[in-house]
């Protein structure tokens, strides 16, 4: 009881004289403001949150760029299957060595969730190839839960490119099935 | 002797915190329990969707930031059930929760 008591008084203290700061006007700005400097808190999969202390008080958010992606020293891609090893072109028909394949790599990797990333090349629609990815992502996915996986299907179509799509090469690179395995 | 290690960590914490008020320096956890704030310690939230959060308790203060995968989408690990927290998030401090 004391003990609780003391604590609070002594924060009681801290935050009275915290209180009393003032703000920081800025004549190119008609909003008054405080300065706050973030650091950077990395959290364990490699992605960076902005973070402060201001005395009592803790904040932190995501650390993301203005596109809305996220800010990683490293991510959690375990794997990159090209799409033309796994699928004939335009289609999301696994055969039986591929779905082995699959089925033992999921069983082997013992991440608790994966994460499915189907993309493509620029050829044909933006709708056709969001229609396209999303097949395949799901049906990696659904091998994934055949071998008592979890995993999630996401699809990105060719909005997200790895090459450039004015190369065979490139487009080749870009059209692929990423993983994400989460520990 | 309770009270007097209670009276003691309460006038250290004034002594060092007292360094730094207002407190300018974001960056640092200036309490005795002292640190840069790149050492904290997470643990994981999962909230109603079943979605993870990164949870710290540091002391007094509190931390909660989103998951997220290399795109921006929330990852939903299923590590714990929704609406509960795992992991050593309060083990970065010696601070103990008053409530």
């Amino acid at each position: 009881m004391s003990k609780n008591l003391l604590k609070i008084v002594a924060m009681a203290a801290l935050g009275a004289s915290v209180a009393s700061a003032g703000f920081a006007g800025n004549a190119n700005n008609t909003v008054s403001s405080s300065r706050y400097v973030p650091t950077v808190w990395v959290d364990p999969d490699g992605c960076e949150h902005w973070v402060m202390d201001d005395g009592a008080e803790g904040y932190m958010t995501p650390h993301v760029t203005r596109e809305g992606i996220p800010v990683c020293q490293r991510g959690n891609t375990c794997a990159v299957m090209n799409s033309d090893q796994l699928f004939a072109v335009d289609k999301w028909h696994l055969n039986a060595a591929n779905r082995a394949r699959l089925q033992a790599f999921f069983r082997d990797s013992g991440a608790s969730v994966y994460l499915i990333d189907g993309h493509t090349d620029s050829d044909a629609s933006d709708a056709y190839n969001m229609r396209l990815s999303k097949n395949r992502a799901m049906a990696v996915a659904s091998i994934a839960q055949s071998a008592g996986a979890k995993a999630q299907a996401r699809w990105y179509g060719e909005r997200v490119p790895v090459a450039s799509n004015s190369t065979r090469a490139g487009k080749a690179k870009n059209r692929r099935v990423e993983i994400q395995c989460i520990r | 002797m309770t009270f007097m290690k209670a009276t003691s960590v309460v006038l250290l914490a004034i002594s060092v915190a007292g360094c730094d008020v207002p407190k300018q320096n974001k960056t640092v956890d200036n309490f005795i329990d002292s640190k840069h704030l790149s050492q904290l310690k997470a643990g994981i939230w999962v909230d109603p969707n079943g979605c993870d959060h990164w949870i710290i308790d540091d002391g007094v203060e509190g931390y909660l930031s989103a998951r997220m995968d290399r795109y921006g989408k929330p990852v939903c690990s299923g590590v714990a059930q929704p609406n509960t927290a795992s992991g050593a998030y309060k083990s970065g401090s010696p601070v103990g929760d008053i409530i």
